[in-house]
């Protein structure tokens, strides 16, 4: 490696990472138990997941309540330790790449902090790798028209929509070139309109920037309009029914919804789930 | 595995809230009889003596020291509980007549800015031809500065169990043609019940502090927080921290039997 | 025609009109007492003899009226109050971020902040002066003993009132403890430490006022009690009353404006 500039320095930070394979996250025999509260059985909030997903997949964990599909998500973002299994990210731990601020995380509640400017929101995660002003200010508008909020950014989060708000959880997410995005019921709060809307931009983010996306919803449709997969989970102990491939073509409009593949395919992956 | 780690720590973890400030306690207290805590303090065993000196002197005089207590207790409570319910009267107006209510409260917590120091002079005066006994006089002075204090609070918050009401919680009743009496007693009473242990959680210390203060300015000698004053500035210091001692006694277990009430009464909420 | 309705209804008016109110039963009361008591003016005088005696220029001691008197001393019994704030407030925060760092911290201090509460700290003012022999320690020391409580358990249920989810992010970018407290927990509690602020300014006053009554060395609370025994006209006390009750709301509402400043970013209406 050479020595590298003061101004190559910061942007090393985003090189990507060596991937010999192909494949982005692989878990094994993934088993997470939660202690009782008053002390009685653990309850088996995840049971024998195995499941791979390779780099650039935009993956959608789909299921009713309780069937583990958030513990999951939490699991490889290393916010909750796994009880016994086995999940390596790029042949790391999911410790390891939190610590290299490799995830991008949205959350169903924006978590955008009320006392930050738009704008100094989606800065926050820069502020914390020690990015320098110009270059923060770069990104920050870069993100904000990725998303859509140009001019919003001298606003506080509660002179925003939901919608709006969203969206900036997303792009300071994306503000530091994460490799993986990790979302967890982003649009469930949001009305049908809004939540459409979302989509097709999403979509367009995903295939703009290539990153791996898993998405966790309880909205099939969803699902199925953005996945490249759907993995299908269902509940008491959460485990993985089935693993539906959507191989509708892309870019996905408002128009694919109506198509028979996709009714077909929502059909396919709602016969999927298992005892509810 | 995970599951009995996890379990252990919580039982540590009770275990050490108890036992850390148990442990602290004792640790203080043993400065205190060794005179090491005078070193650090600069003072002498005359202003600051020793625990053991001022229990015993407690022992000796509790005849005396139970006289004065109940002088505090009734001052205190009573004008814990006439301060309380006028307190929640008002708040039961102002939500009666909004308009007039927002307005009328915010001169209320007015009052909470105003130092008692210029009340309870003012309270003596006033009641100074109540009765021919000075101690009821006093009584009665004392109980209204204490009532003061006590109201301020409860309204305040009086006013927010009866009127913060959880969205469409009002509606719904509406909905069932309920009439602004049964709206009343079936919604806005039992939403204000956390709120009154607020108001009592501020009151109930304050209630004693007022007693005792208010007991300063009182025309007859008696009452706890007189008899500080008063054997402070006969340099009796150790009496004087007996009732120190006696003071915050009265503080702590009152407090507790306020959370204990609020255990039993707020019990299965949230 | 509505439009004149509407601002005679509006919310300053209302409040205008609970002070009308005050007033007129303020001098119902005093005409009262000037048929009854041979001295009114001791117990309540009317209001426009208050305002009289703010602006005459007799001299009630040596060199001073009774509005230089009040005005000068009002300067001192300030700036005790003030470093006694500064101090508590500066303890009270440290105190908090300390209880949130490390638990064993919060476990040991938090039950005896709890007794600090249950503690009629005012009522201990003349022990503390005892102790530490020197007026001036002592009133800082109350003062900051008042303040720092309020601060403390604000601030530290400020730093605890942060969403699971605000931490989470926070960890799910890998941030730095500082980095924690710089740019989460600090801004989030600050609503928080403010309502502390409120509670605590006009109670540093107090406290200040309180200490001066119990022995000379200037003061608004050694003017108050020295004209409350009529060692100067009675004038100086209900000037001192009034001019008490105004700095103490003034204080609250000095802490809200600077939080104004600090925070723009609160909701219109919280």
């Amino acid at each position: 490696m050479a020595a590298a500039t003061s101004i190559t320095k910061e942007y090393q930070k985003f090189t990507p990472m060596e991937n010999e394979t192909d494949t982005e996250i692989k878990i094994e025999d993934l088993w997470v138990k939660f202690p009782d509260k008053n002390g009685g059985e653990p309850v088996t909030a995840l049971q024998n997941i195995n499941m791979d997903i390779k780099q650039g997949e935009f993956v959608s964990l789909v299921g009713p309540s309780g069937c583990g599909k958030t513990t999951l998500l939490r699991t490889i973002a290393d916010l909750q330790p796994p009880s016994t299994g086995n999940i390596s990210v790029r042949g790391k731990t999911p410790r390891e790449i939190r610590l290299q601020k490799k995830y991008g995380i949205v959350f169903q509640n924006p978590v955008l902090y009320e006392w930050r400017t738009v704008r100094r929101n989606v800065c926050m995660p820069m502020e914390l790798m020690g990015l320098p002003k110009k270059y923060r200010t770069a990104r920050v508008t870069e993100m904000l028209e990725m998303v859509g909020l140009y001019n919003f950014g001298k606003l506080y989060p509660h002179e925003l929509s939901g919608g709006m708000q969203q969206r900036v959880g997303i792009a300071r997410a994306l503000a530091i070139k994460p490799e993986i995005l990790l979302m967890d019921e982003p649009f469930s709060a949001l009305d049908e309109f809004t939540k459409e809307k979302l989509h097709e931009d999403l979509q367009t983010i995903w295939s703009k920037t290539n990153k791996t996306i898993l998405f966790v919803t309880h909205n099939i449709q969803e699902a199925v309009f953005l996945s490249d997969r759907v993995i299908v989970m269902s509940p008491h102990p959460g485990r993985i029914s089935a693993i539906v491939d959507i191989d509708l073509p892309r870019p996905r409009t408002l128009a694919t919804r109506d198509t028979t593949e996709f009714n077909a395919l929502v059909s396919k992956v709602r016969n999927s789930f298992e005892g509810v | 595995m995970e599951i009995e780690k996890l379990q252990d720590r919580t039982n540590v973890e009770k275990l050490t809230t108890v036992l850390y400030p148990v442990l602290f306690g004792i640790f203080i207290a043993v400065l205190w009889q060794t005179q090491i805590l005078h070193k650090i303090l600069g003072t002498d065993t005359f202003t600051l003596p020793l625990p053991g000196r001022i229990i015993s002197i407690i022992g000796d005089n509790h005849a005396t020291i139970l006289k004065n207590v109940g002088a505090t207790l009734i001052v205190a409570l009573g004008g814990l509980t006439a301060g309380s319910l006028f307190g929640y009267l008002l708040g039961i107006i102002s939500t009666a007549f909004p308009k007039w209510g927002a307005g009328g409260l915010t001169v209320v917590s007015a009052f909470n800015a105003v130092p008692i120091i210029a009340i309870a002079p003012i309270l003596n005066n006033l009641t100074k031809d109540f009765s021919k006994d000075a101690n009821t006089r006093s009584m009665l002075a004392k109980m209204l500065v204490v009532m003061i204090t006590c109201t301020v609070a409860m309204s305040i918050n009086a006013y927010r169990g009866l009127t913060e009401l959880k969205p469409f919680s009002l509606d719904l009743m509406q909905s069932f043609a309920a009439s602004k009496l049964e709206i009343f007693f079936k919604l806005r009473v039992p939403n204000s019940v956390p709120y009154i242990f607020t108001a009592l959680r501020v009151s109930v210390p304050a209630c004693v502090i007022s007693a005792l203060v208010s007991e300063y300015f009182a025309e007859y000698i008696i009452g706890v927080g007189r008899q500080i004053r008063e054997n402070i500035v006969l340099a009796q210091y150790a009496t004087a921290w007996a009732y120190i001692f006696v003071a915050c006694a009265i503080g702590i277990i009152m407090y507790l039997i306020l959370l204990t009430l609020e255990g039993i009464l707020l019990k299965g909420r949230r | 025609m509505g439009k004149i309705k509407k601002a005679l209804l509006s919310k300053q008016m209302v409040i205008a009109y609970w002070v009308l109110g005050l007033v007129v039963i303020w001098e119902i009361l005093a005409v009262i007492i000037e048929h009854t008591k041979r001295t009114p003016e001791n117990v309540l005088p009317h209001l426009h003899q208050i305002a009289q005696s703010i602006f005459s220029k007799d001299l009630v001691n040596m060199d001073q009226t009774a509005l230089q008197i009040v005005l000068s001393n009002t300067g001192i019994t300030l700036q005790r109050a003030g470093i006694g704030f500064l101090i508590g407030i500066a303890v009270g925060y440290l105190l908090a971020l300390i209880m949130n760092m490390f638990s064993w911290a919060e476990k040991v201090v938090f039950p005896y902040l709890m007794i600090i509460q249950m503690i009629p700290i005012l009522g201990m003012a003349p022990i503390v002066l005892a102790m530490t022999k020197d007026i001036n320690k002592s009133r800082i020391v109350i003062a900051a003993l008042l303040t720092f409580y309020p601060v403390a358990t604000n601030t530290l249920a400020g730093f605890k009132s942060v969403m699971k989810e605000k931490h989470e992010l926070m960890y799910s970018m890998a941030a730095k403890k500082s980095d924690v407290y710089k740019k989460l927990l600090i801004p989030a509690s600050m609503p928080y430490f403010f309502t502390g602020l409120k509670i605590s300014a006009p109670m540093a006053i107090t406290a200040s006022i309180l200490v001066d009554t119990l022995q000379g060395g200037g003061g608004l609370g050694c003017m108050l009690s020295q004209s409350l025994k009529h060692a100067m006209t009675i004038y100086v006390f209900w000037q001192i009353v009034f001019l008490s009750a105004i700095i103490g709301i003034a204080s609250y509402y000095l802490m809200s404006v600077i939080e104004k400043l600090i925070s723009p970013y609160k909701k219109v209406g919280r």
